[in-house]
């Protein structure tokens, strides 16, 4: 419940998430950014009851691993901040690896994030075929891509997820090779972005072999899969 | 170096070893002279709950000249990754092998991490006996409550630091400066190390030992070489230094929340508790210093829980000043405050109304045996209606579970005192339904009960552990005994506590079967997973070396003890005074009421509670 006649302003806060931070789990994200508001003294919104803690919510969180430049929480402020300020004491609040990039007043709803552009970086060690591109254009775009998904509940069973990955570019540099692809957010048909790489093994057996691998989510767009969540 | 993220990204909490935290403390090596690897041996979780390490990093990194990082023992799918891939241990911030630094320090808090700092030491490349160490090899340097008897660390430790090392470590920095620009020579710069205040090199000293294993003598190699070491106390506790930063860590730690350490020492004098005599005598901070330093550390970390810390926290004298000081400001910044380690004839209804943990959690007391008799014998000084008096104010509070500590296997117990336990069980059950305004659910009393470890420097310390078998036996005793479904009843691993109780009070002669240990791959010890005690047996016959020797003899009162060569205050004299008086069932007063003559005022201190002192 919030006090009455409390000022109660909502803001969105878009964040980058790398560097060390990405080995942090998502539950992890939020006791670091509870300690980073603390640190803030931002006027910012706690439950009540024994144990206070900020009223929250964030946007679909990420596998341990990836980093991402487009992630989203809203807080709720008690007094008037202007959003300059917000950003600013944030940053100054944050551990390197944390950035808020902008703070403005949220229109769209989570939910409505529906696809992801990751960029996926591959380190190679072996061999390197010269029609590397083509092939992982080609794997990516097949019309059936089939992966095993685990669950807990239902343990594992295969799926086509070749309607949740949409391929967007593969470039190769020296021994890194860059694939960039929309991936479906949609709770229902979420793709993971170890498919795209269990994908891309499958079809270049030993290529990949010991490659290290760099998961990057860059952007994340409403239903049309084009339009930029803000 | 830092750990190759295809590493990170197959092991189990990889938040342990990335660094990057809010707080850490980089440098840039070139400003620097000393690299100095904290090393806590065991895994990240506990090692960042420590205070004195929090303490001693700050300290270290406002020297200039010193840059101190963090080390811990890696996890067991980490561990495996290093030796697959010869990644040595590294520190956390700057990724650099502990070998290359000058000194590697190791908190030891208790006995079963020895064998992590083995480890710590085989997974960095560094030799494991001091005596095979090269010139330009990091300095080893260890301290905590374990380096008041280091002897089963002896051969490993280059230097023990005896007590409190606010002063000494940087003491130790300036020693070491001076031979490091004057070219290192490793033997000349512990000697000079070994006759400075409260700096232990177990290296120059001899042991001899009588043919029933005993100690037959136990001499410096040199005449420069003092023959008793004596612990270091900060004097003035509103003056010693305190870490204004901490490092937040990204995981959920043991600890996750601020400490505020509202005195050092403890009146009580418990007769089995180590802590309770090493860290005499008692100096409070006062609650303004108190209150000024949680405010710093609120605005430094953004924890949002406040810990009151101390060996007994009602017995601060300014509890309730310092308790309303922080109250004043603590829950508009959205703290909340929690007070551990209460005793029940201190627990008052205000208390409960104030302190939010105890609002919310369950409630916790530590009779530590079941019969008045044997809470004479150990000193413990609360009687039965003391405790029902406290579970009656917790039950018109609310509560309807209470938790309460036992030891078993404590000097005199017999099996009366066991049956004890369960009848004041009972008793709270009965004082539940007696209090009216109960609340409308079923009680619940939870017994825990631990054994009975003699440890050095106590007045048990002469004591004998009961051997596996009457352990075991008294442990299942009281599970024939209970029979009221309202009473929970678990116990500590008697194992566990067999392999402590060996190491608590052992010579140089375990140094070859923790050699051993490390060889076999123990490590963990502290670990369910990971304990093996059948292993440990193996180890022992190995070694030629009888366990019982250590755990299950009556040490003699007139027998050298292997660390006898520290001085911690507490004269032997008064542990041998405290050793009778148990025995003939004799409480001593608490030092607020009345002096015992312990010897630790000798040491000096400030807002003590000793009436000889003031």
């Amino acid at each position: 419940m919030l006090p009455e006649n409390a000022v109660n302003i909502k803001v969105r806060i878009k964040f980058s998430k790398t560097g060390s931070l990405k080995f942090i789990s998502h539950l992890d994200l939020q006791r670091t950014m509870q300690s980073s508001f603390l640190r803030s003294k931002l006027p910012i919104y706690y439950s009540e009851g024994f144990n206070p803690h900020p009223k929250v919510v964030f946007s679909p969180p990420l596998s341990v691993g990836v980093s991402s430049l487009t992630e989203f929480v809203d807080v709720k402020m008690l007094a008037e901040v202007s959003h300059e300020e917000i950003a600013e004491k944030l940053n100054a609040s944050f551990p390197k690896g944390l950035h808020a990039h902008a703070c403005y007043t949220p229109t769209a709803k989570f939910s409505d994030i529906k696809w992801g552009l990751y960029e996926i970086k591959y380190e190679l060690t072996g061999d390197i075929p010269t029609d590397i591109c083509e092939k992982a254009k080609a794997a990516l775009t097949a019309e059936e891509i089939i992966v095993e998904k685990f669950s807990k509940k239902t343990g594992a069973k295969t799926v086509n997820i070749a309607g949740g990955i949409r391929f967007c570019s593969a470039e190769l540099e020296g021994s890194v090779l860059t694939v960039c692809a929309k991936l479906s957010c949609d709770e229902a048909a979420f793709v993971n972005p170890k498919y795209v790489s269990e994908t891309l093994a499958a079809a270049m057996p030993t290529v990949f072999e010991g490659a290290e691998e760099e998961v990057c989510r860059m952007e994340v767009y409403l239903a049309d899969g084009e339009t930029l969540f803000e | 170096m830092k750990i190759p993220e295809s590493i990170l990204k197959k092991v189990e909490k990889p938040g342990r070893y990335t660094g990057g935290e809010w707080g850490e403390v980089i440098k840039d090596p070139k400003d620097v002279d000393i690299r100095f690897a904290f090393c806590f041996p065991d895994t990240y979780e506990i090692g960042m709950s420590n205070l004195g390490i929090r303490i001693l990093y700050s300290i270290l990194n406002e020297r200039a000249d010193t840059w101190c990082e963090r080390a811990y023992a890696p996890w067991a799918d980490m561990e495996e990754q290093m030796r697959l891939h010869n990644l040595p241990l590294c520190t956390v911030e700057s990724g650099t092998p502990l070998a290359e630094c000058d000194f590697v320090g190791f908190s030891l808090q208790y006995e079963l991490c020895y064998t992590n700092m083995l480890n710590m030491l085989n997974l960095a490349g560094i030799e494991l006996e001091s005596a095979k160490r090269a010139n330009d090899a990091p300095i080893i340097v260890c301290g905590g409550p374990c380096t008041y008897n280091s002897e089963p660390v002896a051969d490993f430790v280059d230097i023990c630091l005896i007590g409190e090392g606010e002063d000494e470590l940087p003491e130790l920095m300036e020693i070491y400066k001076k031979h490091k620009a004057a070219g290192f020579d490793r033997a000349a710069f512990l000697r000079e190390v070994s006759r400075q205040e409260s700096m232990y090199v177990p290296s120059l000293y001899d042991v001899e030992y009588n043919e029933d294993g005993t100690i037959k003598s136990f001499t410096p190699k040199y005449e420069d070489v003092p023959a008793k070491v004596r612990k270091r106390i900060v004097k003035d506790m509103d003056k010693a230094p305190f870490p204004k930063n901490l490092v937040m860590p990204f995981i959920q730690t043991v600890q996750d929340r601020i400490v505020l350490e509202v005195y050092r020492g403890c009146i009580r004098g418990c007769r089995f508790c180590q802590a309770g005599m090493v860290y005499r005598p008692v100096r409070e901070k006062s609650p303004e210093v108190l209150d000024e330093q949680a405010r710093i550390l609120a605005d430094a970390t953004g924890y949002s829980e406040l810990s009151l810390s101390s060996l007994s926290i009602s017995d601060y004298s300014c509890i309730e000043r310092l308790t309303d000081m922080l109250l004043s400001w603590t829950d508009d910044r959205k703290i909340s405050l929690n007070l551990p380690s209460l005793r029940v004839d201190s627990f008052t209804k205000e208390l409960m109304d104030k302190i939010s943990t105890i609002r919310t959690g369950g409630i916790t007391f530590a009779p530590e045996a079941g019969t008045q008799r044997l809470r004479d014998v150990i000193n413990k000084n609360v009687e039965k209606a003391d405790l029902l008096r406290a579970c009656r104010v917790a039950f018109e509070g609310g509560k309807s579970q209470v938790k309460l500590y036992f030891m078993q296997g404590l000097p005199t117990e017999t099996d009366e005192d066991l049956d004890g336990i369960n009848d004041l069980a009972q008793s709270v059950i009965d004082e539940f339904y007696a209090t009216p305004g109960r609340p409308k659910k079923a009680p619940q009393v939870t017994l825990s009960a631990a054994c009975f470890i003699p440890k050095p420097f106590t007045p048990f310390q002469w004591e004998k552990q009961c051997d596996m078998e009457e352990l075991l036996r008294k442990q299942k005793y009281l599970t024939g005994k209970i029979t009221n479904r309202k009473i929970r009843y678990n116990y500590h691993d008697a194992k566990v506590s067999r392999i402590e109780a060996i190491f608590a009070r052992g010579d140089r002669k375990l140094c070859r079967v923790l050699l051993e240990a490390a060889k076999r791959g123990v490590r963990l010890d502290g670990w369910e997973e990971f304990f093996d005690y059948d292993k440990w047996m193996e180890i022992f016959e190995y070694c030629g070396i009888d366990p019982a020797f250590y755990a299950n003899r009556e040490f003699g009162e007139d027998e050298i003890l292997p660390w006898d060569n520290i001085d911690i205050g507490v004269t032997k004299e008064f542990l041998l005074r405290e050793r009778h008086k148990a025995y003939s069932e004799k409480t001593t007063p608490n030092c607020r009421l009345q002096c015992s003559g312990c010897g630790a005022n000798k040491l000096g201190g400030e807002r003590t509670c000793c009436p000889k002192m003031q």
